[in-house]
């Protein structure tokens, strides 16, 4: 085993200039601006849904919508700040209110919407569609957040993994409930609790392996 | 990383030309604690622009400190030197993060701990697969091979030994119990060397009577 002296002449022989990380709020608007420009490009491949204008008029959509934006973006800021080994994990906390609104926004929108479902509702062509928007706009924001968090495998990576999942899973809500009508109260709640559920849990169940293999390049 | 690397340097340039290590060594209490943590912030704003003096310092000045906080959580000094080492890796490999305008403390120890914390599940898992051997241990399963011997053993072999007829108990005496060699004890007891041999083997033959009748067993 190489001694402690010994080891601190080989770190000191191999360091190198650093560039110091900017502030971690600067850090999340950088990923929100690449997750806009990503939504930007999807509206303009896709399209935005065709009633949107109608339903920016109710306030139970736009309090969902603003409120899973919200999510996203708060939880990306809390990603940023607890991925720093001296930040305290309360941070995490900063997302909660946020999160909060939108699942009592959907719980809301399922209660009354319940009697509305038909079974022909939605159609495995529109859900597939829906799944494509999904895997679109959350593969290439999560590769940008684990990528931009490389560092934390070092640290508390669960946690950040949860607060960065979490930020992908709202991101990607948002831009579904932009792009497609599926506002069946089941499906609503499938889609976005149900994917933000499994981004989350895969993101934290892969999330080391991830960052040690990203970290390692 | 760093392709622009001075473009973040610090305000910072207080120890231009102070002796950093006496006067680190010479404070004491809180005030002392908030001046060393200052110098190590300085320390490491320095090391992040490339200046090795600084960082060859800080990690000198830090390990004592990474020891104290290593040995509150284990005993072993093999233990305690790998988590100060892996330390040390941790503080190098993430050394863009830390933030000068920030306390330098804080943010050193959050990395001990959490070491320190992989360090003990390390250990947990080791002690759940692992059994350490001591020297009371059984070296094997069966119940016989870990008998200790005890004083009254030696009385019965010594009792045994004087049982036995005079030429086997001479022959026993000289090339077991004095560790004499055949040459040696055929000198000395004028025998020859097969008739020592052949003594010695009737001597056992007779032991393994004597203990199998007691114990049993032969």
């Amino acid at each position: 085993m190489i001694t402690t002296p010994d080891l601190i002449e080989s770190l000191v022989a191999g360091a190198k200039p650093v560039r110091r990380l900017r502030p971690p709020v600067a850090r999340a608007v950088l990923w929100l601006l690449f997750a806009l420009a990503i939504v930007s490009l999807l509206a303009v491949s896709h399209g935005l849904r065709p009633d949107l204008g109608a339903r920016l008029g109710r306030p139970l959509f736009v309090t969902g919508l603003a409120a899973s934006l919200l999510t996203g973006v708060l939880a990306a800021v809390a990603a940023f700040i607890v991925s720093l080994p001296d930040r305290s994990r309360l941070w995490l906390l900063l997302p909660a209110p946020a999160l909060a609104l939108w699942v009592s926004t959907i719980g809301y929108g399922c209660l009354t919407g319940w009697v509305g479902i038909r079974p022909d509702s939605v159609t495995l062509g529109e859900a597939a569609d829906c799944f494509a928007t999904l895997v679109l706009t959350s593969i290439p924001l999560w590769l940008a957040i684990l990528l931009m968090l490389r560092h934390v495998a070092l640290l508390r990576s669960a946690t950040a993994a949860v607060a960065a999942s979490l930020a992908v899973a709202a991101i990607a809500s948002t831009a579904l409930a932009l792009f497609h009508d599926l506002d069946a109260s089941v499906m609503t709640l499938m889609w976005n609790l149900g994917t933000a559920a499994l981004l989350v849990g895969l993101g934290s169940a892969f999330w080391e392996r991830m960052f040690s293999w990203v970290a390692s390049r | 990383m760093s392709s622009n690397p001075h473009s973040y340097d610090p305000d910072l340039t207080l120890v231009a030309d102070a002796a950093p290590n006496s006067a680190t060594h010479s404070r004491s209490g809180e005030g002392g604690r908030a001046a060393r943590e200052l110098d190590w912030s300085i320390y490491m704003a320095r090391a992040q622009g490339g200046d090795r003096d600084a960082y060859r310092r800080l990690l000198k000045d830090v390990t004592p400190y990474l020891r104290s906080i290593a040995a509150r959580h284990f005993q072993n000094s093999g233990d305690i030197e790998d988590t100060v080492q892996e330390v040390l890796l941790t503080v190098h490999a993430i050394r863009h993060t830390y933030d000068p305008a920030r306390p330098f403390g804080p943010w050193l120890v959050a990395i001990a701990n959490r070491r320190v914390v992989d360090g003990l599940r390390r250990q947990g898992r080791s002690r759940a697969r692992e059994v350490a051997l001591d020297i009371e241990h059984e070296t094997f399963a069966a119940p016989q091979a870990n008998l200790a011997e005890t004083a009254s053993d030696g009385r019965v072999l010594r009792e045994a030994v004087d049982e036995l007829p005079p030429g086997q108990r001479d022959a026993i005496r000289m090339l077991k119990l004095q560790e004499m060699s055949l040459k040696e004890a055929a000198a000395a007891s004028g025998m020859s060397v097969a008739a020592l041999k052949v003594a010695t083997h009737r001597a056992l033959k007779n032991f393994r009577k004597m203990f199998g009748r007691q114990g049993g067993k032969t």
